[in-house]
């Protein structure tokens, strides 16, 4: 589904990747890890449309990354905003269809169905009026999820979602995110092995250079010590 | 009633829609400082078309026009930089404001013109309003609420979360350089009340205040209008019976009410602690334990 060929990228001269070659499937989860600025969130940004390799293409279900944005759903690293952002759970959710707002500024009934829906999927659905600022690091994760969810994206781009939450929510964000798993791609980048492990089925490493390892292959490794020596860098 | 003061009323009236809706989102989406250099960028405009008006005496040439062209103009410039060179945004917007002072005061300096005018742009006068300044104000309002109204969704995701609105397909740089032709239209005909030094105040404290008692952008812009036409009243009021200037009596008078309720913010904030004790220490150590956690910047 995701056909990276020889894609490199540099940040004012400095290479970030590579020739980075690689395929994608869409029925698999992924998690993307590596050391920082090895070119996580750079890879994140390539496949969204917002940079354009250096040299070579990327292609998704046959279209590019601009192309195919309407059904990329993405959240972002630690969402921060202002507390004081006047702004309900259920009016973020519905940004997730902004294309679907009608010429005079109305949502169409289906798509306020729709972000129910994803609050539901999401459990938020009785925080629906209240403003974000009043909401808890891990409540704010899951309704940037339900924005990303809400018009059945085929694939959902994690950045670090578990990053500064606390074991338990870590759990209960992990629970949601296997929850989707049947029904989209998913990519997650993160430093949190020990969580993604549960979900993923493979593992992206990336370091200027990009290896996709099976996660099994990721686990005997640990043994290794290479996972604690990642645990180190983090 | 003083006939002057007739006008001066309608005139704030006037002043105070546009002001409410175009102040939140300058609040919302913090571009307070990039208002605040459209606004002094304007002083270049007065200046450079006073001094052309009187010296190669062009009667078109007025003052007015060159705030209006200097105001998009420098909107423009802003949100090109904002849009493509985002880490170097606040340096241009103080070469902006800094360039418009400079231009404005060279040009005023050496302009032999009627300085009771220009000395009214910088600082407004609201009891010279004109019935031609209402109905300017009449029709920025009808523009604004058209343009809103069916927009204001739209404002409200860019504002809020550019790069999403992107992912979606959205003219987000159309919506940016529309809200902020929007803020520089309503800067130049504001600078008629409240004077090009002291309109930011006047954009951003009503909206300000009004984001303190509402977490709805819709409820946020209907109080920021309300206060806005109560500030300009009672500065009015004040500087008529004490003989002040209008702009900065008005102007002072939002900065009062900008602290007195922040200071009421914080007494409401803190009174529930002392009233229920530990649960609700909890529950606010915990709001802030959150607030702490989610502010971490990407």
């Amino acid at each position: 589904m995701i056909e990276i060929n020889n894609v490199s990228f540099s940040y004012d001269g400095k290479k970030v990747l590579d020739k980075v070659q690689l395929s994608l499937d869409e029925k698999h989860c992924y998690a993307i890890i590596g050391p920082n600025g090895g070119g996580k969130t750079t890879f994140l940004q390539l496949l969204m449309g917002f940079l354009t390799p250096e040299s070579g293409s990327i292609s998704i279900n046959n279209k590019s990354p601009v192309e195919f944005r309407n059904s990329i759903g993405y959240v972002p690293q630690t969402p921060s905003f202002d507390k004081l952002f006047p702004l309900t759970v259920e009016q973020l959710v519905l940004m997730g269809a902004l294309s679907e707002l009608s010429p005079f500024g109305f949502w169409p009934k289906k798509v306020k169905e729709k972000a129910k829906k994803a609050l539901e999927t999401v459990g938020l659905i009785h925080k629906a009026k209240e403003p974000i600022g009043e909401l808890s690091g891990g409540q704010i994760q899951r309704a940037y999820i339900a924005r990303a969810i809400m018009n059945h994206p085929k694939i959902l781009l994690l950045d670090e979602p578990t990053a500064s939450l606390d074991p338990d929510v870590v759990k209960e964000m992990i629970a949601l995110l296997k929850k989707l798993k049947n029904d989209m791609m998913i990519l997650i980048v993160s430093h949190d092995l020990e969580s993604v492990m549960n979900i993923a089925d493979f593992v992206i490493c990336v370091q200027n250079q990009v290896s996709l390892m099976d996660v099994h292959d990721v686990c005997h490794h640990f043994s290794l010590g290479v996972y604690h020596q990642l645990r180190g860098k983090k | 009633m003083n006939p002057f003061l007739q006008m001066a009323l309608f005139a704030s009236l006037a002043a105070s829609i546009a002001n409410g809706v175009i102040g939140s989102y300058i609040v919302v989406k913090r571009i307070v400082f990039i208002s605040g250099s459209i606004a002094h960028a304007v002083i270049g405009g007065i200046g450079l078309f006073a001094f052309m008006q009187s010296y190669f005496d062009w009667p078109w040439c007025t003052p007015f026009l060159g705030a209006m062209i200097f105001a998009i103009f420098s909107g423009f410039l802003i949100g090109w930089i904002h849009l493509h060179h985002k880490q170097r945004e606040d340096t241009v917007i103080a070469a902006i404001w800094s360039f418009g002072m400079s231009m404005g005061v060279i040009f005023l300096s050496m302009t032999p013109t009627n300085q009771s005018e220009i000395i009214s742009f910088l600082f407004g006068n609201i009891l010279w309003a004109s019935l031609n300044d209402i109905y300017a104000l009449l029709a920025l309002d009808a523009i604004i609420l058209l343009l809103v109204l069916p927009l204001h969704r739209r404002f409200l995701a860019i504002c809020f979360d550019e790069k999403q609105a992107y992912l979606q397909k959205q003219p987000v740089q159309f919506y940016y350089f529309l809200l902020l032709t929007l803020v520089s239209i309503t800067v130049v005909l504001l600078i008629q009340v409240i004077g090009a030094i002291l309109v930011i105040a006047m954009l951003s404290l009503p909206a300000a205040i009004a984001n303190i008692f509402t977490k709805k952008l819709s409820r946020m812009i209907l109080l920021s209008s309300i206060f806005s036409a109560l500030f300009s009243l009672i500065g009015m009021f004040i500087s008529f019976e004490l003989d002040w200037p209008p702009g900065a009596t008005i102007s002072l008078t939002a900065t009062v009410a900008y602290l007195l309720s922040l200071t009421l913010k914080q007494t409401s904030y803190t009174i529930p602690v002392k009233l229920t004790g530990g649960s609700e220490c909890t529950r606010l150590s915990e709001q802030e334990a959150s607030s702490t956690e989610s502010h971490k910047t990407p």
